[in-house]
C-alpha cells in the first residue's frame, strides 16, 4: 500500500472519517490479545485433558504420588500468585488514573512477588530432584505406571506454567520501559491492560494446577 | 462500542474481589478438613471452588463483566470449544470397552 494513500473509514451514518493512526486501536488491541489468550487456553486446556484422562485410569497412583508433593510450598506459592494479580490490577488501574509513579511501584511489587514464586518453585523442584524424582530417573522408572505419568505431567505442566511466569516478568519489565519512555500513558494504557490480562490467565492456570496436583492427596482420607 | 473497561473498576472493587479470592483459596485448603470425601468428591469440590475463583477473576480482574457483548461471546465460544474436547474424550474414557462400545477391539 502506498504510504501516502489516505485511508477513509465510514461510520454507521455514512459519514467519512480519515484514519489518522493505525496504532491506537484500543478495541482491536484488546480483541487481538483475547484471541492470543485463547491459544494459551487451548495449550493448557489440552494438558488438563491429558491429566484428566490418566487421572481417571490411575486415580490410586495419582493420589499416592500427590501425597509426596510439598503441599506447603505449593500452598505458599498459591498466595504469592494471588497477591501478585491484585497488584497487577492496581497497576493497570493506577495508570488509567494517571498515577504513573504508583503504577510503576505496583508493577515492581508484582515482579518481586513473581520472582519469589519462581524461587519457591526452584526449591520445590530441587527437593523432588534430590529425592531422585525427575523425568526418566531410575527411582521414578521403578514406580507404578500411574505415578510415572503423574510426575511426568507435574514437571511438564508446572514447568510450562513457570515459563509463563518468566515471560510475564519479562513483559512487565518491558512495560516499565515503555512507561519511562512515555509510550504507555493514561490515554494509551492498552499494553499494560493486556499484560494484566496475561497475568490473570497465568493465575487461572495455577488455580486449577494447584488442587489437581496437591489437593487430590486428601481424597479418600 | 465501549471497551474502556477500567472506568467501571475501582480500587475498592479490586480489594473486594481480592478478599473473596482469599476466602475461596482458604476454602481450597480447608475442604479436606471441612468435608472429607472420596477422590471423586474431593476433585469435584476442588474444581467447584476453582471454577468460582475463575469466574471472579475473568469477570472482574479481566473486566469481562464490563466488556461489550462481542468479548463475552468469544470467551463463551472458546470455553464451549474446550468443553467439547473434554466431553468427547470423557465419553471415550468412561465407556471404552463397555459391552455397547461399537469401537471395542475385537468387538
Amino acid at each position: 500500500m502506498n504510504k501516502n494513500t489516505q485511508e477513509i473509514i465510514y461510520d454507521k451514518n455514512g459519514n467519512a472519517h480519515s484514519v489518522v493512526d493505525f496504532h491506537n486501536d484500543y478495541t482491536g488491541a484488546k480483541l487481538g490479545f483475547w484471541l492470543f489468550l485463547f491459544t494459551e487456553l487451548m495449550l493448557f486446556g489440552v494438558l488438563f485433558l491429558v491429566f484428566a484422562f490418566f487421572f481417571y485410569q490411575f486415580s490410586v497412583d495419582f493420589v499416592e504420588a500427590s501425597n509426596t508433593l510439598h503441599l506447603s510450598l505449593g500452598g505458599i506459592n498459591t498466595f504469592f500468585l494471588l497477591i501478585s494479580t491484585y497488584f497487577m490490577g492496581i497497576a493497570s488501574l493506577s495508570l488509567k488514573e494517571n498515577k504513573i509513579e504508583r503504577s510503576k511501584r505496583m508493577i515492581y511489587v508484582t515482579i518481586v512477588l513473581s520472582i519469589v514464586f519462581l524461587v519457591i518453585k526452584y526449591f520445590e523442584w530441587s527437593a523432588e530432584i534430590q529425592n531422585g524424582i525427575y523425568p526418566n530417573s531410575q527411582i521414578l522408572n521403578e514406580m507404578a505406571e500411574g505415578q510415572i505419568i503423574f510426575f511426568g505431567l507435574y514437571f511438564v505442566m508446572t514447568g510450562f506454567h513457570g515459563i509463563h511466569v518468566i515471560a510475564g516478568i519479562g513483559v512487565m519489565f518491558w512495560a516499565l520501559k515503555l512507561i519511562n519512555e512515555k509510550r504507555i500513558s493514561a490515554k494509551k494504557s492498552v499494553v499494560l491492560e493486556n499484560i494484566a490480562l496475561y497475568w490473570d490467565l497465568v493465575h487461572i492456570v495455577w488455580v486449577f494446577l494447584f488442587p489437581l496436583f496437591y489437593m487430590i492427596a486428601f481424597g479418600g482420607v | 462500542m465501549n471497551t474502556d473497561s477500567n472506568i467501571h473498576m475501582t480500587g475498592i472493587m479490586y480489594l473486594k474481589v481480592f478478599l473473596a479470592l482469599v476466602v475461596l483459596t482458604a476454602l481450597t485448603f480447608l475442604q479436606p478438613i471441612l468435608i472429607s470425601g472420596s477422590v471423586a468428591d474431593t476433585v469435584l469440590m476442588q474444581m467447584f471452588i476453582a471454577i468460582l475463583k475463575t469466574i471472579l477473576i475473568v469477570s472482574y480482574y479481566m473486566h469481562l463483566k464490563y466488556e461489550s457483548s462481542l468479548f463475552k461471546y468469544i470467551v463463551i465460544l472458546a470455553m464451549v470449544t474446550l468443553s467439547i474436547f473434554f466431553i468427547i474424550t470423557s465419553s471415550d474414557v468412561i465407556f471404552r470397552n463397555e459391552s455397547f462400545d461399537l469401537f471395542q477391539i475385537g468387538g
